[in-house]
């Protein structure tokens, strides 16, 4: 047997050919730091120390480091902290932490050259660019990453003089954090999912004996529906449970299944055409899911295609009149275009992933999601067991995006495999499951016809939108452009195109960036056409406080005020300022619950939140910290378990505003309690007189329930949803009685200014800079709030330049199945962002903050689209603006 | 999850393994591995007159680092560095990178047939073929996917394997015509080292990849070219291209509209134009002839000027 030295220590490889080194890594030596997530090279996740090299472990054989020396990110600070992990933590380097590790050891490697040769001189964003372009991060932690690097390399970290903004960084860049993926229960197997290989398919018959019969596998399970219907590729058939994963593919091979094939049609265009073959008949449509996060409106829903939903229209008739009018009078004014969007798919680094563990009938779930409280309930429901009886693990979540919100199928699968194999059993997606079956932002076609008055007002929108959802209903799109920019008519209708495709589901503010992309445009050529500055015509436009004050600052950006128009630019390279607008609803949890103690002398706060990278600990520690005088640190924070109290998931950006007031008010209670069993007052003239009185304190505990915001004070503050008016009431009540969300008052929104360079001969869009101005009320953990404003910038841009998911029209087979396929944006792809927060408009919150995540990447498609045509004079209706586009788009011009 | 009729069960060789790692994970390579280990060369030699051997078993990252290559071959160390990612560079040889197999999604899919894996036609040809070639070679639509195969074309080097020597690029990677294989080899043939010639007096290389972001993405299109540029003329150009068609392309209309012409953006301007002659794009690739004579105008350009 060969052997490996891994981090100081002789480690044994396996005879086994095909074993990967990052294999051996993990599963072998349990060194989970290391993740493992593309499988192609691409990532870096999996990036360890060969020899002193940085190396993709997933692509490596195991026999090849055989008498070589490898160091893992256990092994990069195991004696002191590298200072790069200490760069990391200082600069909040990371969100959800599962790229880290291999960041982590990529940069270290980096660093140590860097000193070497060059010193403490100042690597370049180039330099650091070009270094980590191995690297990928679906959170967009890069702009405090080039931060970080910098610094170290400046010797800044040698010392131990530092504080981190986020309090689990240490975890997360040491690689000891534990996420779903990493947990090892004994005898915990392997669970592996049958995919149908067809789109439309009547499964006859299932033969699951010849697995069960192998050797080592423990249980092997149906997983269809009742009608035996699949409708897409990669819907589950069955799932296997064995020692190992090579054990349960092979079992799934052995799975003899007898099917019929049925009729499938592919996509927006072919799905629409009468002829095509229905997705759902009259009985199975509940089986539908749902690419919203709410409840959506009612609507037709004849063959594939269900809509209009049009419920937020006003006057529709009205506005298509006056639309029809101005067409037929050739009014130049009005502005009609068709854009397109593509899919975007959440591409979480951490895949789906379940570990399900039965001790008597307790179910205990290590699950990667974004709601484990609410996912505890659900999971009691669906398998008829008392609350107290199904407990939900989520430590740390290597992203979600939306797409781990509900009861996934690696959940169901892990659960039934258990309870059959009578053993733990985990199940984590590969790569190919993970892009192509747990849902994405479906693509549209957005018909939109904008008309000013002659006045210069905003007389008429017309907006149509057909979302390519798959086996989902429920995209509203159209609808969301009745809360913004009032006008005398809206005709607003959402349609769901249905295929024989995976169901989209929730992403990131659904439906938000697709509208804000006709919308935006829309109002940016209005704009050009009436000669008048696109930032006073949004604030003409636009009464809301909080953009009004976000125009204003926009409109004094110096990337603003330093904008040209396309006729100044000639050459190959043109540059462009292109600015957008964006909101979402203040959304917050009733119920929500917040329980504070202190115990040994020390604070604990807990709630059943997650954190997924949006940095939900720190904000908790953050407000009981400053409310105590304390440090973050000074708290600890358990949060990631459905025993904890109530807490809502992680969707709708509502858990700041949601678990921030009852923290306050539990925050009072402790107090009063605190002094009321204190044997003696803190020393006079203390500077830290509550650090005295814990220290001192009795146990005692507090727990609060998120009570109900004061009424604003300020005029114009109201809930977004009073733009629709009567509907809009109808609206917020149906969201709290049946999906327990309050829309509160108070619109968060953003503003941003995008400087991008277009390269007019290979047609190539890179975005330069950006300003991204975000009113979300008082920053509740402000490096924090930075780092996700700057990564939903960088989302945005992937989403506008780079990312769509493909598939073959033949077979509904996806293609972008991969990470070099379904291309997310790189470390060297991103701008310098500039975030600027205004931090009113929500004082009738108790303590004053609303969620962040969604509204900051709704404005940043159509922001990059608006500045391309400032820089070509183009307008680009179709994104991602690939070079393809691009092109054509130039020749287009040449052309005419 | 792959059903056999699919992949391919072949014999491969292993050199460092990255690409076939890949395949071996997802089932879409299901053959014996034949582990190369030191059977090639490892290691850039030197001939007194200053040509270098590179052996197959070299790392991207050796070339990419090594001064002398830097300074005699630019082009291959610039195209060296377009390749994959740092930590993919620091495994993969030069040897594996010509050897690699096709980047074509379909062929990487497990569920999906295709000639490079025995099927009878081809899904990209009338499905989804964004990425696939602008030069319509064969029956298969996948560009050939060696960076290093593109830049060592306008080199003109060869290649010894363990049965040959003298093997030019088109030798050891074939026509294009034979869609199930992505290099002309016999079976059980080895590359054992690449064999440059003696840089000539006053060339110069470059060599870049158009790309939707900065890196690590293989290229829609690529181009090497050298060039001798004296008295304001092109004394000598070499012009290759990947991505467009199933093996690098020489661009020999583009070189001679150069040859001896006078080294301006007028000329150049034709060239870029003529890199199109003999294409024959697909409906969804055009675009890459757009890209192919953008890129040779800007690799040209910057060699004129240098």
């Amino acid at each position: 047997m060969s052997t490996m030295t891994v981090n100081g220590h002789p480690a044994p490889l396996p005879d086994d050919r095909e074993a990967l080194l990052v294999d051996v890594i993990r599963d072998r030596l349990g060194l989970t730091g290391t993740k493992l997530v593309c499988g192609a090279g691409v990532c870096g996740a999996c990036t360890v120390l060969v020899d002193g090299a940085p190396v993709v472990s997933c692509m490596m054989p195991a026999l090849a480091a055989a008498g070589k020396s490898v160091t893992t990110v256990e092994g990069i600070g195991a004696e002191k902290l590298h200072p790069v992990q200490k760069a990391f933590m200082a600069h909040d380097a990371l969100q959800c932490g599962f790229c880290t590790p291999g960041f982590i050891v990529g940069a270290a490697a980096f660093h140590d050259d860097w000193r070497a040769t060059r010193g403490t001189a100042i690597p370049s964003r180039e330099e650091i660019g070009a270094a980590l372009s191995g690297h990928l991060c679906r959170c967009g932690a890069y702009d405090g990453i080039f931060r970080a690097v910098a610094d170290a390399c400046s010797g800044r970290f040698d010392g131990d003089s530092f504080t981190s903004p986020r309090i689990e960084a240490r975890d997360k860049v040491t690689g000891l954090a534990k996420f779903t993926v990493d947990i090892r229960h004994d005898g915990q197997l392997e669970g592996v999912i049958l995919r149908s290989e067809a789109a439309h398919a009547r499964i006859v018959e299932i033969d699951l004996a010849a697995a069960r019969a192998m050797p080592d596998v423990a249980a092997a399970i149906s997983l269809l529906g009742d009608d035996r219907i699949v409708r897409y590729v990669g819907e589950p058939i069955a799932g296997v449970a064995a020692k190992d994963r090579n054990t349960a593919i092979a079992a799934i091979a052995a799975i003899k299944i007898t099917s019929e094939a049925l009729p499938s049609v592919i996509g927006l265009d072919a799905a629409r055409k009468g002829d095509a073959p229905a997705v759902f008949d009259r009985s199975n449509r509940k089986k539908a899911g749902n690419v919203s996060e709410g409840a959506g409106g009612p609507a037709p829903w004849k063959g594939n295609l269900r809509g209009p939903s049009s419920v937020f229209s006003q006057k529709a008739k009205r506005a298509r009149s006056f639309v029809d009018a101005a067409r037929q009078g050739r009014d130049p004014l009005l502005v009609e275009a068709t854009f397109r969007t593509g899919t975007q798919q959440h591409a979480c680094l951490e895949p789906h992933a379940t570990v399900a563990h039965f001790d008597g009938d307790r179910l205990t779930l290590h699950v990667s999601t974004q709601s484990v409280f609410e996912l505890m309930e659900k999971i009691a429901k669906r398998y008829k067991l008392g609350h107290d009886k199904v407990r939900v693990i989520a430590n740390h979540v290597g992203g979600g995006f939306g797409s781990k919100g509900s009861v996934g199928m690696e959940t169901i699968a892990a659960v039934e495999l258990a309870r059959a194999a009578k053993a733990p059993v985990g199940i984590a997606y590969d790569r190919h499951e993970e892009l192509s079956v747990t849902g994405y932002r479906p693509a549209a076609e957005l018909k939109i016809a904008l008309l000013p008055s002659t006045q210069g007002e905003l007389e008429a929108l017309s907006l149509t939108a057909h979302a390519d959802t798959g086996a989902a209903v429920n995209s509203v799109i159209a609808g969301l452009a009745r809360l913004i920019y009032p006008a005398r008519a809206k005709a607003l209708s959402d349609y769901d195109v249905i295929s024989n495709l995976p169901p989209g589901c929730a992403f990131r503010a659904p439906g938000g960036p697709p509208m804000a992309f006709a919308l935006e445009q829309a109002i940016d050529e209005a704009s050009l056409r009436m000669q008048t500055d696109p930032i006073l015509l949004r604030k003409r436009w636009d009464p809301n406080p909080n953009r009004q004050r976000l125009y204003d600052w926009a409109s004094g950006t110096e990337l603003w005020r330093n904008r040209k128009t396309p006729e100044t630019q000639t050459g190959r390279y043109r540059r462009g300022v292109g600015v957008a607008a964006g909101y979402w609803l203040y959304l917050w949890q009733p119920g929500s619950k917040v329980e504070l103690m202190v115990k040994g002398g020390r604070l604990i706060v807990s709630a059943a939140i997650q954190d997924i990278g949006t940095g939900s600990r720190s904000v908790i520690a953050n407000a009981v910290a400053q409310e105590f005088g304390l440090e973050p640190h000074d708290i600890d924070v358990r949060i990631g378990d459905s025993n904890l109290p109530e807490g809502p998931p992680s969707t709708g950006s509502r858990t700041t505003a949601s678990v921030i007031p009852p923290t306050l008010l539990a925050v009072q209670k402790l107090k009063t309690a605190i002094i009321a069993n204190a044997k003696q007052p803190p020393t006079p003239g203390s500077n830290a007189p509550w650090r005295e009185l814990i220290a001192a304190s009795p146990d005692l505990a507090a727990s609060a329930v998120r009570p109900e915001d004061e009424k604003p004070k300020p005029p114009g503050i109201r809930s977004a949803l009073k733009e629709a008016g009567f509907m809009g009431t109808i609206f917020g009540w149906v969201m709290r009685r049946t999906a327990n969300i309050v829309v509160g008052a108070g619109v968060p929104s953003s503003v941003q200014v995008i400087e991008v360079e277009v390269d007019t001969w290979l047609g190539r869009v890179r975005v330069l800079n950006v300003a991204t101005g975000i009113a979300v009320g008082k920053i509740a953990a402000p490096a924090l709030a930075r780092s996700q404003a700057a990564g939903a910038v960088i989302q945005g841009i992937g989403y506008a330049l780079y990312e769509t998911r493909e598939v073959d029209p033949a077979t509904g087979d996806i293609l972008t199945g991969g990470m070099e396929d379904y291309r997310i944006p790189g470390i060297a792809d991103t701008p310098v962002i500039d975030v600027h927060f205004d931090e009113g408009g929500f004082d009738h919150v108790l303590g004053g903050s609303v969620g962040i995540g969604e509204v900051s990447t709704v404005p940043t498609s159509p922001a990059i689209a608006n500045a391309v045509c400032n820089a070509i004079g183009i307008r680009l209706t179709e994104i991602p603006i690939r070079p393809d586009r691009l092109l054509a788009a130039l020749k287009g011009r040449a052309a005419a | 999850m792959s059903s056999a009729a699919m992949t391919t069960a072949a014999p491969e060789f292993r050199a460092a393994g990255t690409e076939l790692s890949e395949r071996r994970r997802n089932g879409v390579s299901r053959g014996p591995l034949i582990d190369i280990g030191s059977a090639a060369d490892a290691g850039i030699a030197w001939s007194a007159d200053g040509a270098a051997t590179i052996g197959a078993l070299t790392t991207i990252a050796t070339i990419v680092n090594d001064a002398r290559i830097v300074e005699a071959y630019p082009g291959i160390a610039a195209a060296a560095q377009g390749v994959a990612t740092p930590q993919v560079r620091h495994l993969a040889t030069l040897g594996g990178n010509l050897a690699q197999r096709s980047r074509c999604w379909y062929f990487r899919n497990p569920h999906i047939d295709c000639l490079k894996k025995g099927g009878a036609d081809c899904p990209a040809r009338n499905g989804n073929h964004l990425y696939s070639v602008a030069f319509d070679l064969g029956p298969c639509v996948a560009p050939h996917p060696s960076t290093m195969a593109a830049a060592l074309s306008a080199y003109e080097a060869t290649i010894t394997t363990d049965r040959r020597s003298g093997l030019s690029i088109a030798d050891l990677l074939g026509d294009g015509s034979n869609a199930a294989a992505d290099h002309a080899l016999a079976s059980g043939e080895m590359i054992r080292k690449i064999v440059l010639q003696i840089p000539l007096a006053g060339e110069r290389a470059l060599y870049k990849r158009a790309i939707s972001r900065s890196y690590a993405e293989w290229p829609l299109v690529e181009v090497c070219a050298r060039a001798v540029v004296a008295n304001g003329t092109f004394q000598f150009v070499r012009i290759a291209a990947g991505g467009i068609a199933p093996v690098p392309l020489r661009l020999s209309t583009s070189e001679a509209a150069l040859k001896d012409k006078p080294a301006n953006a007028a000329t150049i301007a034709e060239a870029a134009r003529q890199a199109s002659a003999g294409a024959k794009p697909l409906p969804m690739t055009g675009y890459k002839l757009d890209l192919l004579s953008g890129l040779v105008r800007d690799v040209m350009e910057q060699l004129a000027a240098a």
